[in-house]
């Protein structure tokens, strides 16, 4: 078919209107309790075949040595005494599922996903696996190779060097700073391996979020697989930051780009400042026309991409900006990123670019608010920090509310070159 | 089953539109035929250096992303050797904002030399950071130009080398988006809660008035028949020795494609494929190993790569290797074996297509390809498949004479 084309002659110069982002509305997940204290949140309503459980386990990095608490994560579903690792991949790949883990500060996150009619075997597999995990120490010693492997390759990499020193600087002093070292593959010790998996796996169950058309009956069933873990015995560990500032390179002769991280302790969304340093945070870095995007990347081409965030867990927050520049532009970048600072403390932000930004975040919030699986994660989000999704209406209207007074004493009180903490590496 | 309708704009612009209801944003997809295997050999890396000036301002507009992020939308873009494909993502009621950019910088382009010089070296960081300052990252570099002799595909998309993006002149881009911006290159696709008339209606008003202009035909060299094994060692810093082999397939479209899928699942996978069975756990040979395809347009490659373990040699593994894939050409795989790989491929699919720009670019993609409805007949394909298939394809698959070797020896300290 074609189409007939409109002649009529337009003024390219002239922008359609916009319209603002004007509702937003946010659906919680039914909450089922389990025995075992936690609680299984549940979404369906799809209309299509996929489907998901994702369960998290109070098993992160900073639970216990890292070592075994990586180990464990790797090995659990890698053998039972009936079964082993390949038996039970056989029985996954059966269902068509995929399956995932991923570990961080705090939790380990297991992800099954499945077309909805095969998500409850899958699920058994899962379950029967690590219910039933035997760590046999061969399929450990294997894993052990492996990581070292990967490890030594990481090593050559200037980002995963200063993304770790970032680390370990930030949360000096507290168990957050723990980090695998290349030694420590050596006195990987699977009886400490299990009983991680005894206290933090099958009483560590915190959350589960299940997403999917799936049957009553399937729901029930795991209902009642769920309810066989046990108790959680909270273990609160106290934090306090005492983070290094100041500046430390990590030389690597032969590298071109030193990969950068600037940052300093922050706070996460049960802070009052929270939603309007995110304004603040996207003007800096956060979006492909922030400050130092532009001023960076599109006027002086030191590097590929810059970028601002906050990174939350469920105590605390900080802010960090990641680069990788050429090495021989590395300090006129920390002289820009400087002046990016001192120009947000200084000058007010004008209004277009206020306006802007407020515009693409509310655009950015629709977007993270659409579909079932979008929807179900901005939950997560604040079910962790204990907030529910009402969170969301105060979020917008504190950005509507902003404005670059607020603004500029945020930048006075968070963003002080002086106080940052500064790692290169390359 | 996805469904779009689809219509052509007097100029020879190709529109798609799929109608989803559930959703308050829109995706705005522009996919230009263009890409790294369009070059002069001796200008490469310009499919890829022009994406980014694509972002430069157009003659009307000075700046490509402000009116967008004004808009609540997000945009962004990338080059392969096959395609160049833009798009870009806002709140449905923003519609206009993204057809009214996608159409002035389809008609004219604003060349700056502020643009050109900033844009060269911003890809020369992105050389450096993803090929350059990366353990094993010029694999590629390497291993192209040895798997292909006669196919542009012998280059990566970020070029041959820096040389030929530092040099890039003005003139040598304003004649790039001659020849390949234009309505007849391009395949619209949108998606979003919208009617037929209403999106006819605006991709009319605002790209209706683009210049036409004739589709240059495409007259690449076709990579001929290998006959030889070809083999290249390079010696870097790593901490462990790796290794490429590289064997012919088949086109995109062809039945190869589709075997070669499985094939790839079927041997490569983590823990229960063959050469992970074989090699890493029964030989001890590798720390890791896996193998895929690369599923480009023209004649693409499957892929066997892994890492050597300390104390062991890439020789050592060339010897197991081989035998391996003799064994595995006389053996038929079980029909449960090839179901399974079927419904994970399917799993895997149905998960893909919940994203709406998925939707949005594989329709562009397919569409390119001949027929966007190809998108609804790829899982037939699949269950057509029978194990004989496999093992015969395999048969021709795994030929020493079609394969291309790259090895990297890690430098002793």
């Amino acid at each position: 078919m074609k189409q007939q084309t409109n002649r009529a002659v337009i003024d390219r110069t002239i922008a359609p209107t916009l319209r603002p982002v004007e509702h937003i509305s946010f659906v919680a997940p039914s909450a089922h309790p389990l025995k075992n204290g936690a609680v299984l949140y549940f979404r369906y309503g799809l209309q299509n075949e996929t489907s998901k459980i994702e369960l998290h386990f109070a098993a992160g990095s900073a639970n216990d040595d890292p070592i075994s608490v990586s180990l464990c994560a790797g090995l659990l579903i890698n053998g039972t005494q009936n079964q082993t690792a390949k038996q039970i991949q056989k029985a996954l790949d059966a269902v068509g599922a995929y399956y995932d883990v991923s570990l961080s500060q705090e939790t380990t996150v297991v992800t099954l996903y499945a077309l909805k009619d095969q998500l409850l075997k899958a699920y058994r597999v899962f379950h029967d696996s690590l219910f039933g995990a035997s760590f046999p120490q061969k399929e450990l010693n294997e894993l052990v190779h492996e990581r070292q492997q990967k490890f030594r390759v990481q090593q050559q990499k200037v980002s995963f060097l200063a993304q770790r020193l970032f680390q370990r600087s930030l949360f000096a002093g507290s168990i957050y700073a723990q980090q695998i070292q290349l030694e420590d593959f050596k006195r990987a010790d699977r009886s400490a391996i299990m009983a991680f998996h005894q206290q933090h796996y099958l009483k560590g169950l915190k959350k589960v979020f299940l997403i999917g058309d799936i049957s009553a009956a399937h729901f029930d069933t795991f209902l009642g697989l769920l309810n066989e873990y046990q108790s959680e015995i909270p273990k609160r560990t106290a934090f306090e930051w005492k983070p290094e500032a100041g500046s430390t390179h990590i030389e690597q002769v032969a590298a071109l780009q030193s990969a950068v991280r600037i940052g300093r302790p922050l706070f996460n969304k049960t802070h009052p400042d929270f939603c309007a340093f995110s304004v603040l945070n996207t003007i800096l870095g956060d979006y492909f026309g922030s400050r130092l995007m532009s001023n960076i990347r599109e006027d002086k081409g030191y590097t590929y991409g810059i970028g601002s965030h906050i990174v939350e867990n469920s105590k605390f927050g900080y802010f960090v900006i990641g680069t990788e520049v050429g090495v021989q532009t590395r300090t006129a970048t920390f002289l820009e990123i400087q002046k990016e600072f001192e120009r947000l403390q200084n000058e007010p932000v004008s209004n277009a670019e206020l306006e802007l930004v407020k515009s693409y975040l509310m655009g950015q919030l629709l977007k993270s608010a659409d579909g079932p699986y979008a929807m179900l994660d901005l939950f997560a989000n604040v079910e962790t920090l204990g907030l529910d999704l009402s969170f969301y209406d105060h979020y917008i209207a504190e950005i509507k509310a902003v404005d670059a007074k607020k603004l500029q004493e945020l930048a006075k009180q968070y963003l002080n070159w002086d106080q940052m903490l500064i790692i290169s590496a390359g | 089953m996805i469904h779009f309708e689809r219509f052509t704009l007097e100029n020879g612009l190709r529109v798609l539109f799929h109608k989803e209801p559930s959703t308050p944003m829109a995706v705005v997809n522009l996919l230009y035929d263009v890409g790294a295997r369009d070059e002069n050999p001796k200008q490469t890396g310009f499919a890829h250096l022009f994406e980014h000036l694509m972002f430069g301002g157009s003659v009307h507009i000075p700046d490509f992303d402000a009116p967008l992020q004004a808009a609540g939308g997000q945009s962004n873009a990338f080059t392969s050797n096959d395609i160049t494909n833009y798009y870009d993502v806002l709140p449905a009621h923003n519609l206009d904002t993204a057809l009214w950019l996608e159409s002035d910088r389809m008609r004219s382009l604003a060349f700056t030399p502020k643009s050109l010089e900033v844009q060269r070296q911003v890809v020369i960081e992105e050389f450096k950071q993803r090929y350059l300052n990366q353990p094993y990252g010029d694999t590629w570099l390497q291993l192209r130009p040895l798997a292909y002799q006669k196919h542009p595909y012998r280059w990566a998309t970020i070029g041959k080398n820096i040389k030929h993006i530092a040099d890039a002149t003005m003139d040598d881009v304003r004649a790039f988006f001659q020849k390949h911006y234009h309505p007849s290159n391009a395949i619209l696709c949108i998606v979003g809660n919208f009617e037929l008339a209403e999106i006819q209606q605006k991709v009319a008003y605002f790209f209706g008035d683009i210049p036409a202009q004739i589709k240059v035909e495409r007259k690449l060299p076709q990579e001929p028949i290998q006959k030889r094994l070809r083999q290249k060692v390079i010696v870097r810093k790593v901490p462990a020795d790796s290794f490429y082999y590289a064997f012919q397939m088949g086109k995109r479209l062809d039945n190869d494609y589709y075997l070669a899928d499985l094939l790839s699942d079927h041997i490569g996978n983590e823990k229960t494929g063959l050469l992970f069975i074989e090699l890493q756990r029964k030989k001890r040979l590798v720390s890791e190993i896996t193998a895929y395809i690369t599923g480009s347009i023209d004649n693409g490659l499957f892929v066997i790569t892994g890492k050597i373990n300390p104390k062991r040699t890439l020789m050592e593994l060339d010897d197991a290797l081989w035998p391996l894939l003799e064994k595995y050409k006389g053996k038929k795989m079980s029909k449960s074996a090839l179901q399974q790989l079927i419904l994970k491929l399917q799993t895997a699919k149905a998960f893909q297509d919940q994203g709406l720009l998925n939707r949005a670019m594989n329709l562009s993609f397919f569409e390119l390809l001949g027929d966007a409805e190809l998108i609804n007949k790829e899982s037939e394909r699949f269950t057509s498949i029978q194990t004989a298939d496999l093992q015969t394809y395999a048969q021709q698959l795994f030929d020493k004479n079609r394969c291309a070797l790259l090895q990297i020896q890690a430098q002793l300290p």
